[in-house]
């Protein structure tokens, strides 16, 4: 309940901001952004978050499967280990270092924010299906099921939970690194942050960071919500204990 | 229906885990696989439906080497059931039910169907409330239950259960035997049952295979396995209070004295006093005229001569049925005043006696033939 409240008071507070920012209309010498170049930001934005997410769903999952084989039991912990590593580097030197590589702009942001984002989604994939009791795994397998049907009745089922906190937690990075994106003109909410900063006119910065913010708690929210309906009801916590 | 020869599982850091076994189970066999752990019943139980791939040697099931068979269809075949973490948590109750039937591609109706039934069977009310529960949502009794019910599934002929009850309770576990035992010889499957506990196995056993150390250190029915251990490791398995746990194995029938002595009740004292000193018992048993036991005549109650049985009667009710197992009839001997017990026919007519001679005796013979080694040791 307080969860809540607390939320939508964010919520409200973020969005109350954009708003009363926006209607500023100007500050000084500098205009703010109108509210259909606003709308088109976010848009840009959330393209670029869906984008990079997509890619890194598509071979984060995959990548995270292979490594729980047992096959590579031995790698896998090694480049699990490696993908935590890769998330200690910022974000910031990460968009940097793609900008020289590829060059300004769209396809260097959502590369920098796919790399970046792939590592929780590896990781978690890797640790849910790691962590599936081998004597359930050992039960499937004995009542006859193939080994694509232990995957897939047994091991992602159980997994699931797990593997969508990964693309929960990604996803909500990725709201934030898109920001630092706009510093490469990727577009986005982040280039009327940057614009902000360099004029030095703290209302066009918060016009940029307030709704860049409410879009990664809603998102958080939206996301926990698909977990929850994603989650089979047998792995929630018990409702209540029954007796014999 | 199942077949080892020779039967061996070395694993890849070397350990024999299975050093040639050889066992033949027959149809409605219940076979159990017993020992300590580490002896290689579980390897030898996972041999079979090659979740454990055989290092040499041979396994048939109904009369195919399972080499020879697709490794999916093979488990198809036989079910499984393994202590009560092997339920699927993220499935219904229903939906762990037909996981094999799924898998064999029943139509929907019928799966739920065969479900409903199942549960029946194993003693639970199919409601539609029960069969969408969740794991989680059940008793440990309830999930053994479910357990087992998903073993048989696909109605398989062939039941592989390891070690099924052994996260529960004692007295559930006991329960849950018996019930099992019921459903057994309604449904006669071939099963091999790991197990390590010597009671259980007892308790469940058409025949024991008793291992040791990747080897078969004895095959016999519980009876012979408690009367002759084949050596000393089989001996202290099976426990030194082995002639106790065989009372249970041993019917009435066995040990009564079929030709009891009794009395009328309208007889005299006299021949009551004879017959008693003839076969040295202190209690007699008494019958009316149709030969129906009716009571008790003891020696205390004969000091005054003169008079009949009648009058000195001492009426009691428990009986004995030649079916009953020796533990029971102990169980009534003891709580009676007269230390004996009185085996009737469904009519309440005499037809045996045991006395706690008879018992003793019965017991020496069977199970005492190593006793002179077990004092030289």
């Amino acid at each position: 309940m307080t969860r809540h409240v607390a939320f939508y008071a964010l919520l409200a507070i973020l969005l109350g901001l954009t708003g009363w920012m926006t209607s500023l209309g100007r500050v000084g010498f500098f205009t703010m952004a109108p509210p259909a170049k606003l709308v088109a930001a976010v848009a840009e934005h959330l393209e670029i978050v869906w984008i990079a997410e997509l890619l890194a769903i598509a071979a984060g999952v995959p990548i995270g499967f292979s490594l729980s084989r047992r096959s590579v039991r031995y790698v896998a912990p090694i480049i699990s280990g490696a993908a935590s590593v890769g998330q200690t580097v910022p974000t910031l030197a990460l968009v940097g270092i793609f900008s020289v590589l590829i060059g300004l702009g769209l396809k260097a942001a959502v590369i920098a924010l796919f790399v970046y984002t792939i590592l929780p989604i590896v990781r978690n994939t890797y640790a849910g299906l790691a962590s599936v009791d081998p004597a359930m795994k050992e039960a499937a397998r004995g009542m006859g099921m193939s080994r694509w049907q232990v995957v897939r009745r047994v091991e992602f089922p159980l997994a699931l939970p797990v593997i969508m906190a990964g693309i929960r937690t990604s996803t909500v990075l990725n709201v934030g690194s898109a920001a630092v994106a706009g510093m490469i003109g990727a577009g986005g909410l982040g280039e009327i942050i940057m614009t902000g900063v360099s004029v030095r006119v703290v209302e066009l910065v918060l016009q940029g960071a307030a709704p860049t913010a409410a879009l990664a708690i809603v998102l958080d929210r939206l996301l926990e919500a698909v977990t929850t309906w994603a989650t089979p009801r047998g792995l929630r916590v018990p409702q209540h204990e029954q007796g014999t | 229906m199942i077949e080892l020869r020779n039967a061996t599982k070395v694993f890849p850091d070397g350990t024999r885990a299975v050093d040639g076994v050889s066992l033949s189970i027959g149809e409605g066999e219940f076979c159990i696989l017993l020992g300590p752990s580490g002896c290689g019943k579980t390897t030898t139980l996972k041999m079979i439906n090659r979740l454990v791939p055989m290092t040499s040697g041979e396994i048939f099931v109904g009369g195919r080497e399972i080499r020879g068979l697709r490794v999916t269809e093979l488990r198809r075949r036989i079910g499984y059931a393994i202590q009560e973490i092997g339920l699927f948590p993220h499935m219904t109750v229903a939906e762990n039910i037909v996981t094999v039937p799924r898998l064999l591609g029943w139509s929907k109706g019928r799966r739920r169907q065969r479900a409903s039934e199942l549960l029946e069977l194993l003693g639970l009310t199919p409601t539609r409330d029960f069969l969408d529960r969740f794991p989680s949502e059940l008793s440990g009794g309830q999930r053994q239950r479910v357990g087992v019910a998903r073993a048989l599934g696909a109605d398989p002929s062939i039941l592989l259960m390891d070690e099924p009850f052994g996260a529960i309770d004692p007295i559930t576990r006991e329960r849950l035997q018996d019930e099992f035992l019921r459903i057994q010889r309604e449904i006669r499957k071939t099963v091999v049952f790991v197990t390590h506990d010597i009671h259980e196995a007892v308790n469940l056993g058409d025949r024991i295979a008793l291992m040791r150390s990747g080897r078969l250190v004895q095959f016999a029915t519980p009876a012979l396995l408690l009367a002759q251990p084949a050596d000393d490791f089989a001996k202290g398995f099976v426990g030194a209070d082995r002639s106790l746990k065989a009372l249970r194995l041993t019917r009435v029938r066995d040990v009564m004295d079929p030709k009891p002595p009794f009395v009328g009740l309208d007889e005299g004292l006299e021949s009551a006093l004879r017959l008693m000193r003839e076969h040295k018992v202190t209690f007699l048993p008494v019958v009316d005229g149709e030969g129906r036991f009716v009571g008790w005549v003891g020696a205390a109650d004969l000091e005054r001569r003169g008079g009949t049985v009648r009058e000195r009667l001492t009426a009691y009710a428990v009986l004995g049925a030649p079916d009953m197992p020796l533990n029971e009839a102990l169980a009534l001997m003891f709580e009676s005043a007269v230390g004996n017990l009185a085996v009737t026919d469904g009519d309440r007519r005499l037809i045996g006696l045991v006395t706690f001679n008879r018992l003793f005796v019965f017991l020496q013979q069977n199970y005492e033939k190593t006793a002179p080694e077990e004092v030289a040791s």
